[in-house]
């Protein structure tokens, strides 16, 4: 099933393009919730590119830590394509399909959350790069609660 | 061609430097480490600074020096060389790469090493710390004995370095003074110090020894588990032996879920902690424990489905564990603490799956 879901205000970085670049990810399943060891099939559509000439696509999928500690990466999936002949199969269409890992799953904590994400990044030769990122859900983990008191 | 941006955005609202000045600006730092190297390598191999290097006859032009000395003073202009060129090689493997290529290619937080995982990573379980530490002792009855993580037991220790510390410098002290009595001077000063330092290393005597007597009246605590690594929605049995003498107003068994988070502020580097969830497991009241036995119970340890699994990275964990609490009639309370792993469930909802899966990856069973 594909859900259109344009990428949420702030997800995306267009550092100071003259064209507007937008990355439409469709997931294949409603809601973007995933279980470990899941097949994820991406498809994307890029637009606004305002004939600016592209250098290379990356395409990732990839864990990050938010909250009050340092951001930590994890990199499950990644793909650089920068090959002119192989470029027109991603950009400004594209999709893959990979497995899912077991872990870490996605989790919102207090102080610390664990989140997925599909970032597609595009390069141009005149200008700088665009990385547009969208989240996804990975093992229906419920949320913390609020801190506790510590036993005394 | 455009200048990287000063300012970058970071989640939310918050903003960062530019990670591409940042690194423009630890380039300059290395390029001059390794003009330092370069310019102070130069003048010694040159002998431009009055350095003259021994001759294969053995004379010494520079009327001192000698082949060791001359060598170990191209160390200072080789570790500037080294550290400023390995920097500069950082960053130039580094620019122009995204923040997913580089991670890819170090393969750094969270990724997995030539082995396929990292040292301190469960096989097939990447964020997942192993819980090869807490399976290495065998139980009584049950399969596994969790190893202690008692605060209790670094305070004692702090304590009892502090005590013997501080009494070290007191009788260097008295020591200094006594020498002074018997040559029949009287360092008033050195007296008044003196009963001080001794009023200070008696206190901290006092508290060890109170703190020692606290620790071992009580007696131990020991935790087995019939499996190990947990899994959410497992329910494992667990045995609790409890020794000392006198009996306890209460015994009380939790498992807690706490959060990890170490950030920088400033030049420091905090880690910031949150108990996240907490269940009772088990709570005795009026717990007698006879001279030379111990209390000793079975309890069973479910843990929740939906819960989070334990997770390790380089600035964050989620960790679990067990906390023992006792409140002794004539002692104040004590907690023990004993860590646990939580792998995540199987996919399918079948936790034994999940750990065949690992025991398979690790090869072969714990």
């Amino acid at each position: 099933m594909r859900t259109p879901q344009a990428s949420p205000p702030g997800d995306s970085q267009a550092n100071g393009l003259t064209a507007s670049p937008r990355v439409m990810v469709h997931f294949d399943r409603a809601g973007r919730d995933y279980s470990a060891r899941q097949q994820l099939v991406i498809h994307y559509d890029i637009d606004g590119l305002g004939g600016e000439s592209v250098r290379a696509v990356e395409r990732s999928v990839v864990w990050y830590t938010e909250g009050k500690g340092e951001e930590d990466l994890g990199v499950h999936w990644f793909e650089r394509i920068d090959r002119s002949e192989d470029l027109p199969n991603v950009c400004p269409r594209g999709g893959f399909e990979i497995r899912l890992p077991m872990s870490p799953l996605s989790y919102e904590g207090v102080i610390v959350k664990v989140r997925w994400c599909v970032r597609v990044r595009i390069f141009f030769i005149d200008t700088r790069d665009f990385v547009s990122e969208h989240v996804f859900d990975l093992g229906g983990i419920l949320p913390a609660r609020a801190p506790l008191e510590r036993l005394s | 061609m455009k200048l990287p941006r000063l300012f970058g955005k970071k989640r939310g609202h918050r903003r960062t430097g530019s990670e591409a000045w940042g690194s423009f600006a630890e380039g300059l730092f290395y390029s001059a480490l390794v003009a330092a190297g370069l310019l102070f390598g130069g003048t010694v191999l040159t002998g431009a600074a009055g350095i003259g290097w021994p001759t294969l006859e053995g004379e010494d032009p520079s009327g001192g020096w000698n082949w060791w000395l001359a060598i170990l003073l191209l160390l200072i202009p080789g570790a500037l060389l080294a550290f400023g060129g390995s920097g500069l090689a950082r960053i130039l493997q580094g620019w122009g790469k995204s923040q997913e290529r580089r991670a890819a290619a170090s393969g750094s937080v969270g990724l997995r090493d030539a082995m396929g995982h990292a040292a301190d990573e469960a096989p097939g379980h990447p964020g997942v710390p192993t819980c090869d530490d807490l399976v290495n002792s065998p139980g009584t009855i049950l399969r596994y004995r969790l190893p202690i993580e008692s605060p209790e037991s670094w305070t004692l220790l702090g304590l009892g370095l502090f005590a013997a510390l501080w009494n070290a410098v007191v009788l260097v002290l008295a020591l200094g003074a006594g020498a002074d009595l018997l040559r029949g001077q009287t360092d008033w000063l050195l007296l008044a110090l003196l009963a001080g330092f001794v009023a200070i290393g008696i206190g901290g005597v006092v508290l060890f020894v109170r703190m020692l007597v606290l620790t071992t009246a009580v007696g131990p605590t020991q935790v087995e588990i019939s499996d190990h690594p947990l899994v959410p929605g497992g329910s494992y049995d667990m045995l609790i032996g409890q020794g000392g003498t006198g009996s306890l107003r209460a015994l009380e068994l939790y498992l807690e879920l706490e959060e990890f988070a170490t950030f920088r502020q400033g030049t420091d580097t905090r880690t910031d902690r949150a108990v996240v969830g907490r269940e009772i497991v088990k709570i005795w009241t009026d717990v007698p424990i006879a001279a030379g036995g111990r209390f000793e119970t079975h309890v069973t340890l479910s843990i929740p489905s939906s819960a989070m699994h334990s997770f390790a990275s380089e600035h964050n964990a989620v960790k679990w564990r067990v906390v023992v609490i006792g409140r002794p009639e004539r002692w104040p309370a004590f907690i023990r603490v004993f860590p646990l792993v939580v792998f995540p469930a199987d996919a399918n909802g079948s936790p034994d799956a999940a750990i065949e899966q690992d025991a398979f990856a690790a090869g072969g069973p714990g």
